[in-house]
């Protein structure tokens, strides 16, 4: 287990370089020009050349290219023009925000999304299983940013029980975490109620019922355990968009993570602050792909052994 | 009963997520005397030099509160004293000399003296330090401190909008000791002024707190602190106002400002705005360089209904190239909506309509690219829209292309050759105010027409009238000759028509009671330097 783990990540680095050196070439051919915006709007031809070469944009390209790469090793992720240096320390900064995000809207799919689908097929063609299915059907409708206003609108303005913005302590969560998981949960009751319905069927569970059991507990002890195989795929894929979600809904909820900078980032063309930017959340996203393939083998032991 | 426990689970976890709501009614009310500002941009960096404060305008909103400067802009953009007590203009313009304030300290404690002043002037002058506002700063030489309450400020010619260089929010006055201790890269994220709020904690991008600075020289600050929240998206802004999560928002988008309205807590606050906006002509277009056409495409543009219906009232037709608070400004025109006029006057410059009633002249169609960017200016593709649709009906075709707007400045500022619109949106901010500064970075002759543009003539613009004009309006020993000179050449331009002229929108900001004080300055800025808080 250990080894396949140890394996799992050897693997990163060279993906990580990949991913460089294409983040690399993409941002060196964005139209526009790099020196001319950071010298500002009114600046001169030759105030123009200075800024580049300060920035060392005048050097030939695999040279710019190399320097880039050997200073991400060192963690010198280039000279971002909004904060007049390494961009890293902000970025770590604002890190644990989207982290927190993040592992909040997982965790409430958990929570909320499983049971839900069980429930639904448990009471399948029942009055429970309409209720639910008829939500899933609305929570994937709904787009997060326009959930969010209306969770603002309602819980904030209202009836005045949350922040209407920011992080203030835990509370702060509350809106943010429901608009960027609302989707996700919706996926995964949907899925985890066909799945059930499925493993329903099967041989194992006619077994354990003629065995005696009732059906709850047939559910709880066999079935589930093999709902589990196909759920946390979807959440692992959904992982990204949860990535991707997050800008909207930070921006959204004035929420203080990477997302809310990227997009301040873009806004001020600090391309050294993109790239970096980018580059964390490819990385989260391998990272957390690895971590799906880690936790398939708890939950399904035949992978062990193949 | 085990489906039972199943739905209770199910029922406990969806309530989990509501529960630490608790019953805690407004929340994030302020400290009392602290006044949150949740800003439409961020502030990043706060230093005058090195590309100046930014985001902008709110880099600058913050300058406000913790920088004094030589002069300051009244409400009415004239001219006011701030660490010089009075300033004097030399006859020939090319110097000032200024009495200073004695007995100001920055927020370290160090003086605000005639030495601290020079330090700061010979930043400013500095081009690899300063990398922006470089039009305001080229014309000046040299600082000479006379005597420790005086100082001359030299420039290389008549220079007649000194003081509105000394009173731009680059102007700010920085503390020497604090660029020496954090060196010129760390002073933006550690920025030290001897203003009436001084940093308290930065966090660049999310959020600035400043409290009341005990040792400033003037009138004592009205709130114990001010925190800069930045806020993007609107509705957000206005539900944190409406809550009172904050005291004061900017940017109140014109279709949202009657949420606010119905609510006796919350004052709207507007301004128009010193930036015209307009489309850019490419005078190097054939069709173009005829001034029948220009005028024709004006006529064709119902721009007061655009003002009215787009922004909602909260917008104005111009009557000059100036917008109506720059200094200077006079109104010299109308704008007419007459769509048989401009079908006459394109007929009059050879223009027929052909078999697919798109305007002809000797086989060439008058096909129009009309570049906007996407949320740069207020409404700009809703207007782009609307002007397109307005000048197919009088036979020109104007094509839209949309740009990012982070890349819009690229594609208008190119050399000829690259040049690939016909019509530009662009609005130029004079964040002087001097009418002077405006004309003369739209519409003063490039002085090599292939290359970029030496400003922002982005068209191509020629008139040597309004170039002597401009010159005469910065030099003129009197005043009301230089004022003369710049109506003229106001009328010139409006004549000239490089312009589709449109719309000049206001500034909207909301504050909440019991904060009282807060002004929107024509400049964009939301200035909460005199606000007060109870």
């Amino acid at each position: 287990m250990i080894r396949f783990v140890a394996r799992r990540f050897a693997t990163i680095p060279l993906v990580v370089l990949g991913v460089v050196t294409i983040l690399f070439i993409i941002f060196k051919s964005v139209p526009g020009d790099e020196a001319a915006f950071v010298a500002g709007a009114t600046a001169t031809q030759a105030e123009i050349e200075a800024v580049r070469v300060q920035l060392g944009l005048d050097q030939p390209l695999i040279e710019q290219y190399v320097r880039h790469v050997s200073g991400l090793l060192v963690g010198d992720f280039g000279y971002s023009t909004t904060f007049r240096g390494n961009p890293l320390p902000h970025i770590i900064n604002r890190l644990p925000a989207t982290l927190a995000l993040a592992a909040a809207a997982i965790g409430l799919t958990i929570v909320v999304g499983i049971p839900a689908g069980v429930v639904a097929a448990a009471y399948r063609n029942r009055l429970p299983d309409y209720l639910i299915s008829l939500s899933v059907v609305g929570l994937l409708a709904i787009p997060n940013f326009w959930l969010g206003m209306l969770l603002i609108a309602w819980l904030s303005v209202d009836l005045g029980l949350l922040p209407s913005f920011g992080s203030s302590g835990p509370v702060s969560l509350v809106i943010p975490t429901l608009a960027l998981a609302a989707r996700l949960i919706a996926l995964v009751a949907r899925m985890t109620r066909g799945v059930v319905i499925e493993e329903l069927r099967k041989d194992y569970v006619r077994t354990a019922r003629a065995k005696g059991l009732s059906k709850g507990l047939a559910l709880r002890r066999h079935v589930l355990r093999n709902v589990m195989i196909p759920t946390v795929t979807v959440i692992g894929l959904q992982a990204g968009y949860l990535l991707g979600g997050s800008v909207v809904v930070e921006r959204l909820c004035a929420w203080p993570g990477i997302g809310d900078l990227l997009l301040t980032a873009v806004s001020v063309r600090d391309y050294t602050l993109v790239q970096a930017i980018v580059l964390i959340f490819v990385v989260s996203f391998l990272t957390i792909n690895i971590a799906v393939e880690v936790i398939y083998r708890f939950v399904n032991p035949r992978l062990r052994y193949a | 009963m085990r489906r039972r426990e199943f739905l209770m689970g199910a029922a406990g976890a969806a309530l989990l997520s509501t529960l630490p709501a608790g019953a805690i009614r407004a929340f994030a009310q302020n400290a009392a005397g602290v006044i949150t500002f949740g800003q439409s941009t961020s502030v990043l960096t706060l230093d005058p030099a090195h590309g100046a404060f930014t985001g902008y305008p709110g880099g600058y909103e913050a300058a406000l509160l913790l920088f004094d400067r030589l002069l300051d802009f009244d409400a009415d953009m004239k001219i006011v004293p701030q660490l010089a007590e009075s300033f004097t203009m030399s006859a020939d313009l090319k110097s000032c000399e200024l009495k200073l304030r004695s007995g100001v300290t920055f927020h370290d404690g160090t003086p605000c003296d005639a030495a601290a002043i020079k330090f700061n002037i010979e930043r400013m002058m500095n081009k690899e330090i300063n990398t922006t506002n470089r039009p305001l700063w080229d014309p000046i030489v040299g600082a000479d401190i006379v005597d420790d309450k005086t100082l001359v400020i030299r420039t290389s010619a008549p220079f007649a909008q000194l003081p509105n260089t000394l009173a731009h929010g680059s102007g700010a006055i920085v503390s020497p000791a604090a660029i020496e201790k954090f060196g010129e890269d760390g002073f933006a994220q550690n920025p030290v002024g001897a203003g009436p709020y001084m940093m308290e904690s930065f966090n660049a991008g999310q959020e600035l707190k400043l409290k009341a600075f005990d040792a400033y020289w003037g009138e004592k600050p009205g709130a114990s602190g001010v925190v800069f929240r930045f806020i993007a998206e609107p509705a957000t802004r206005i539900n944190a106002l409406t809550t009172g999560a904050v005291d004061v928002i900017d940017s109140v988008p014109v279709q949202l400002v009657s949420q606010l309205e119905g609510n006796a807590d919350i004052e709207v606050v507007r301004r128009p705005g010193l930036r015209p906006i307009g489309l850019a002509l490419n005078l190097t277009h054939p069709a173009l360089s005829d001034v029948k056409v220009r005028k024709a495409l004006n006529l064709a543009v119902p721009v007061a209904t655009i003002a009215e219906k787009v922004f909602f009232g909260f917008a104005k037709a111009p009557d000059s190239p100036l917008a109506f608070d720059a200094i200077g400004h006079k109104s010299v025109g109308e704008t007419v909506f007459d769509q048989e006029q401009a079908k006459a006057l394109l007929a009059e410059a050879g223009y027929n309509p052909g078999s697919d009633g798109v305007l002809e002249k000797d086989g060439a169609k008058l096909t129009l690219k009309l570049y906007a960017p996407e949320g740069l200016f207020p409404g700009d593709v809703a207007v782009a829209e609307i002007v397109a649709a307005s000048l197919k009906q009088v036979g020109v075709d104007a094509q839209i292309t949309k740009i990012e707007k982070g890349a819009y400045w690229d594609h208008l500022r190119q050399d000829k050759a690259n040049l690939a619109w016909d019509l530009a949106m662009f609005g130029f901010n004079p964040s002087n105010a001097s009418g002077t500064y405006h004309l003369a970075s739209l519409f003063k002759s490039n002085a090599d027409d292939n290359a970029k543009p030496d400003v922002w003539n982005v068209g191509r613009y020629h008139n040597a009238e309004v170039d002597e004009l401009l010159v005469a309006a910065d030099s003129a020993p009197e005043e009301s000759a230089r004022l003369e000179a710049l109506g003229k050449a106001q009328e010139l331009i409006w004549a000239d028509a490089p312009y589709l002229w449109l719309q000049i929108n206001e500034n909207v900001s909301a504050v909440r009671k019991p904060v009282t004080g807060v002004s929107v300055m024509p400049i964009v800025f939301t200035n909460l330097r005199n606000a007060a808080k109870a």
